[in-house]
């Protein structure tokens, strides 16, 4: 009961903070100083065009009438039309979103079974050289810039070695979309060549992604485990003669995962929706990221506004299954 | 039987291939640096998405080649009435849409009524000279332009008439958007290739489309079908034509990818003068650069061989003059300026005007514009001028042009064409009819405005290239921004990639003529 009361107040949450995010970004991407009509009307547009365009397309009118005329279409789940596709935005982001989902999912699927296994065993051999090497690794793993990580990835991957495809999510033009997602269709369809590619196209990306995020997860998970080592009901489950491995990988590893989890629901929106525009623009992967670098760049301000409130729904949608999930590590939250 | 049965089988299938495998030479792929988020030749039209309108649409004459010239393509011919005010055009028979329905002057007319009414890209072409609803169609193969005053570019801007089929777009029109939302996404044309993918977030796959009215000449090789990708980052671009992942990408690199390329035994780089002039564009429109001294001291003060030579590597051509060295009209013995301190030091003096910080606003993402500012403030501060240069996006700083209290004092930029006259670059950055629209420099001169109108009316090419001679005279004397270089085209193509045909309008981006070697 506990537990649906929570869920409860996070939905309660979403509006104010949904508002909030659709407020600041409505403005930023009108204020800047920047004109999608004049990008629109062409380098051969005369004042007059550019002006009968900006009328056509409501931005002549006043911000906060734009403003408010958005969001009575934003409550009926219309995000306006992109400015320079001429479709819905809903639209270009629904063809996308599985791109990018597909990339997200497999990159924190990855930093998860590398980076808490790694966490625990740095923790449990703690200064030995092994410790040392993994906190070498996850503070590099930090500090390198995901641009320059792709690009070495490719020149090594790619060019040097040639086991990987340079970009792209599947070899040649991609077939017309079922599920979006091109694992999904090729096992739905049971082509393993299809999926031999796409697993191939996904490994690059997906590795840029997950290193920074696991070597998150390893600092965090480290420092959890280490809390838990030296508690008082390991020292008892140690005095019970309980198997080192159990103690660890049951006992301990459950109580030091509180903080894991969170950091999980924080690295998707951190690393994974972030992560993915430069991510997404060096590997050519068609997903929203790419879609927000195109829509920046031409100030087009439905696709800015609309890529924003996408990238914040899957935000709160992700911290609330991380809510959920950490009430069952922890019961305590639901008692 | 069933032996005899399969061997007639594969006999007809051997007749009906036999000509298909003999040209048939599978696909280009083309990765390109703008996204193929709409099809629609009339709302795009930048030079970057050239691509889908050149290869899937016709124009009633095409530009080929370099120096350009124009074709009869979907109009055989055309006559000019005596005032200069009607253009009738013939237009070929039999010229089939990819749906198989036959193009006529029907179609032409709604074509022109499409774009300006839509009043983008393309339209501020037309919407100066022509009124809508002016456009006649006599018979099916005849159409008739009425302008508005006489002028002599009309006939070069005819190529950027790409028909779309009247019947199929306004059969798609929902809500009075002008078929814009099916168009986007769907092909009405007559084009060499007719569009069999399009994926938004991807690019887009055409097939040669047979009926062309063209022809495919026997015995010459083509591309079966044609993919251009969206490819915005420079360097996958690059290392996927050295992978071979890309037959060809776009002709304007940074020049050390030109030069990694060189390297690489399976690309071959074609080079090409083109018509796509960097300057720096000033805003007269406030103290001291509307003194003339002032102006020619900046002009004396910039280091042109130092940033062809040293940092362009040579990739360029010095282009004195605001138009292009390879066009008709442009002076053969224009000088320009060229870097003195001294000379700059002394038209400082001659000025006698109160110095304040200068602001140059550079092109974010565009090295070269970057490079161009910092070398250039260098040399400022040795004449005793202080430059503060702030770098904005494109689609920012093409905002500030539209108000003279907002445009920074310079700006570094290129200024290619859809059209390839004169008049593109000295009739439309510096008369006073186009402030706020293309003459982003607010320069004002009633003898320049009278030149360039006379040249507009007259339709003798000669006659024409004397006043533009004056015209551009006049400019660089005037000293009325920094001219400094013509772009050379670098086409980076696959070794197996023949018959590329280069325009500055267009940028080697038809794919027709084109083939596997």
């Amino acid at each position: 009961m506990k537990r649906i009361a929570i869920v409860l107040s996070r939905l309660l949450w979403f509006v104010p903070t949904l508002l909030g995010l659709i407020a600041l970004v409505f403005s930023i991407s009108h204020i800047i100083p920047a004109d999608p009509v004049r990008v629109i009307a062409g380098d051969q547009a005369t004042a007059e065009q550019i002006d009968a365009l900006r009328t056509k397309l409501g931005l002549d009118r006043p911000l906060w009438e734009q403003f408010l005329s958005y969001l009575a279409r934003v409550a009926q789940g219309d995000l306006g039309m992109s400015l320079f596709s001429q479709r819905p935005i809903v639209e270009d982001l629904m063809a996308r979103l599985p791109a990018t989902l597909e990339l997200g999912v497999s990159a924190v699927l990855l930093a998860v079974s590398v980076g808490v296994p790694l966490g625990v065993v740095s923790a449990v051999y703690r200064n030995s050289p092994l410790d040392h090497v993994v906190r070498v690794v996850s503070v590099s793993g930090l500090a390198i810039a995901s641009f320059w990580l792709a690009m070495e990835l490719q020149l090594l991957f790619s060019m040097k070695l040639a086991w990987t495809p340079l970009s792209g999510r599947i070899a040649g033009f991609p077939p017309e979309p079922r599920s979006g997602f091109m694992i999904i269709d090729a096992l739905m369809d049971g082509d393993r060549e299809a999926l031999d590619s796409a697993l191939r196209h996904l490994a690059l990306p997906t590795l840029t992604l997950a290193l920074p995020a696991a070597a998150q997860l390893v600092r965090l998970t480290r420092a959890g485990v280490l809390e838990v080592i030296n508690s008082n009901h390991v020292l008892y489950q140690r005095a019970m003669g309980f198997p080192g491995r159990v103690i660890i990988w049951k006992y301990v590893l459950r109580a030091a995962m509180t903080a894991t989890v969170t950091q999980i629901g924080l690295i998707f929106g951190v690393y994974v929706l972030a992560g993915a525009i430069v991510v997404e623009t060096v590997f050519d992967w068609p997903g929203i990221g790419l879609f927000a670098v195109n829509s920046i760049l031409r100030s087009d301000y439905n696709g800015i506004v609309g890529f924003t409130i996408w990238a914040g729904l899957i935000f709160i949608v992700v911290n609330l299954v991380v809510d959920v999930v950490h009430s069952f590590i922890d019961p305590r939250i639901v008692r | 039987m069933r032996k005899r049965t399969l061997r007639t089988i594969a006999m007809a299938a051997a007749v009906v291939l036999a000509p298909v495998l003999a040209s048939g030479q599978g696909r280009y792929v083309h990765a390109n640096n703008s996204p193929f988020d709409n099809l629609d030749p009339h709302a795009v039209f930048d030079v970057g998405r050239a691509a889908s309108r050149i290869n899937m649409y016709d124009g009633l004459y095409r530009w080929v080649d370099n120096p350009p010239k124009m074709i009869p393509w979907l109009a055989e011919s055309h006559t000019v009435s005596p005032d200069g005010l009607t253009y009738t055009f013939k237009l070929r028979k039999g010229v089939k849409f990819h749906d198989g329905s036959e193009m006529t002057s029907a179609d032409v007319v709604y074509t022109m009524e499409r774009m300006l009414a839509m009043k983008k890209g393309p339209a501020g072409l037309f919407l100066g000279s022509i009124q809508p609803g002016t456009t006649q169609a006599p018979d099916p193969h005849t159409v008739v332009f009425k302008l508005k005053e006489p002028s002599a570019i009309f006939l070069s801007t005819v190529p950027e008439i790409q028909v779309v089929n009247a019947k199929l777009v306004q059969r798609n029109v929902k809500d009075g958007d002008h078929g814009e939302g099916w168009l986007s996404r769907n092909g009405a044309g007559t084009g060499s290739f007719m569009l069999r993918r399009h994926d938004p977030a991807v690019g887009f796959i055409a097939t040669r489309f047979k009926d062309h009215f063209h022809g495919w000449e026997a015995g010459k090789k083509w591309f079966d079908e044609i993919e251009f990708r969206s490819v915005l980052d420079v360097n996958t671009r690059v290392l996927g034509l050295i992978k071979g992942d890309f037959h060809g990408t776009d002709g304007y690199l940074p020049y050390d990818q030109i030069e990694r390329l060189r390297k690489e035994s399976s690309i071959q780089i074609l080079e090409d003068e083109s018509m796509r002039v960097f300057y720096f564009a000033f805003n007269m429109s406030r103290p001291p650069f509307d003194n003339v001294h002032f102006r020619r001291a900046l002009n004396y003060a910039f280091d042109y061989n130092g940033f062809i030579n040293d940092i362009l590597k040579g990739s360029v051509a010095r282009n004195p003059s605001p138009n292009p060295n390879n066009l008709w009209g442009t002076p053969k013995d224009i000088k320009g300026y060229e870097f003195d301190l001294d000379k700059a030091r002394a038209e400082l003096a001659k000025a006698n005007v109160q110095l304040r910080p200068i602001t140059i606003n550079p092109l974010a993402g565009f090295p070269e514009t970057e490079q161009a500012a910092v070398l250039f403030g260098n040399a400022l501060r040795r004449i005793g001028i202080e430059a503060r240069i702030e770098a904005a996006p494109w689609n920012i700083v093409s905002d500030r042009f539209r108000n003279k209290d907002t445009m920074h004092d310079m700006v570094p930029l290129w200024k290619s064409t859809y059209y390839a006259d004169p008049n593109n670059w000295v009739g439309e950055l510096f008369t006073t009819r186009h402030h706020g629209g293309r003459n982003t420099t607010w320069y004002s001169n009633a003898e320049l405005d009278r030149i360039t109108d006379e040249a507009l009316k007259l339709t003798d090419q000669a006659e024409r290239a004397k006043l533009y001679d004056k015209a551009i005279r006049h400019i660089v004397d005037e000293a009325v921004g920094i001219f400094v270089y013509n772009t050379k085209w670098f086409g980076p193509y696959s070794n197996r990639i023949g018959g590329i045909r280069f325009s500055p309008i267009g940028n080697g981006q038809e794919m027709r003529w084109a083939y596997f070697k």
